[in-house]
């Protein structure tokens, strides 16, 4: 039976035993002691999972509308250290379907409005954010020391060049995309390179149209279930997810 | 031969009256997914990939009866 510590505990063993808040929350889950902002996760997430993505080094490339929503739900869930990189800024037609887009936001970096947002999810979260636009030239060092890759950009040829520089660093890939009221979501560990048997050919196809909020949240929810899975069973045959919003309808696909 | 068929999004606007609820029942006049794309008056230049039967298939594979096809354009949007 697990007891459970509020944030001041923690903080409290953290300062005694000078370690971090997210170390200071792994030596409790060892103690059987669940940090009281994950009570409701408990039963679900087992305690070695919720240490693996306190730990775990996570890139997202693109902080708009699969990006916001899916680091708000891995804030929640309990991811430790983020690199965010976009290099848009928030605008009104971002409203409808951003995570952190704000009628406060509009006309701030992403990158920014993320960091503030995300921090008040959850303090001890470390966000790197990069103010970037994402090249090959970039990539190599921007994905050092990450353990995982997610793919929340809008465009396919930006996706081709992602998932290449994952494949190139032997990177776990997470992609997202989304189009109309549909979206797709797997993860491939390294030596799987699904989105190219998908789209061999350069493609310049964008998301850009009409998105609602649920088709673009649903899809980074699908995105989030597939890290937490791998995460508790290291297992790497999961199958595509296709969602579509408009029935509402999933789907699984076997690539 | 029948084959249900499902478009999606983009796609859909090349079959009037498409219900993304039921699908279609197609009475199959050809044998591939390529060729009944093009009965259903979907350009092929627009298809980026199908599933046949929850798996991915190229688009020249022979249909059987009853298949399941789903019908994708890219879908690149974040």
């Amino acid at each position: 039976m697990s007891s459970f510590v509020s944030g001041s505990h923690i903080q409290e063993y953290a300062s005694q035993h000078k370690i971090s808040f997210v170390e200071a929350m792994c030596a409790l889950l060892d103690d059987g002691q669940w940090p009281l902002r994950f009570a409701r996760n408990e039963k679900i997430v087992s305690a070695d999972t919720l240490k693996a993505l306190l730990k775990l080094k996570i890139f997202i490339a693109g902080a708009g509308g699969l990006g916001g929503e899916f680091a708000a739900i891995m804030a929640r869930t309990g991811a430790g250290y983020m690199r965010i990189c976009d290099d848009d800024r928030f605008e009104e037609s971002n409203l409808n379907r951003q995570r952190f887009c704000t009628e406060l936001t509009i006309g701030q970096p992403k990158v920014a409005a993320s960091y503030t947002a995300l921090k008040e999810i959850a303090s001890y979260l470390e966000v790197d954010p990069h103010d970037i636009r994402l090249d090959p030239g970039n990539l190599p060092d921007l994905l050092r020391n990450m353990d995982l890759v997610v793919d929340c950009l809008d465009s396919l040829d930006s996706k081709r060049m992602l998932a290449k520089a994952a494949q190139d660093a032997n990177l776990p890939y997470l992609h997202g995309s989304v189009l109309h009221q549909e979206g797709f979501a797997f993860l491939d560990v390294p030596g799987r390179h699904r989105l190219h048997m998908l789209y061999p050919a350069t493609e310049h196809a964008t998301g850009v149209g009409s998105i609602l909020s649920h088709t673009v949240a649903g899809t980074a929810a699908l995105m989030s279930a597939l890290l937490v899975q791998w995460l508790s069973t290291r297992q790497a045959n999961a199958p595509i997810i296709h969602g579509d919003w408009s029935v509402p309808d999933l789907n699984r696909f076997e690539v | 031969m029948s084959v249900h068929v499902l478009v999606s999004s983009t796609l859909r606007s090349y079959v009037p009256g498409y219900d993304p609820c039921n699908g279609l029942d197609v009475a199959v006049e050809t044998h591939t997914p390529a060729s009944l794309a093009s009965q259903l008056g979907i350009p092929l230049n627009e298809i980026k990939f199908v599933m046949l039967n929850g798996h991915y298939q190229p688009l020249d594979t022979p249909l059987q009866d009853g298949d399941r096809l789903a019908i994708f354009p890219a879908v690149g949007g974040g």
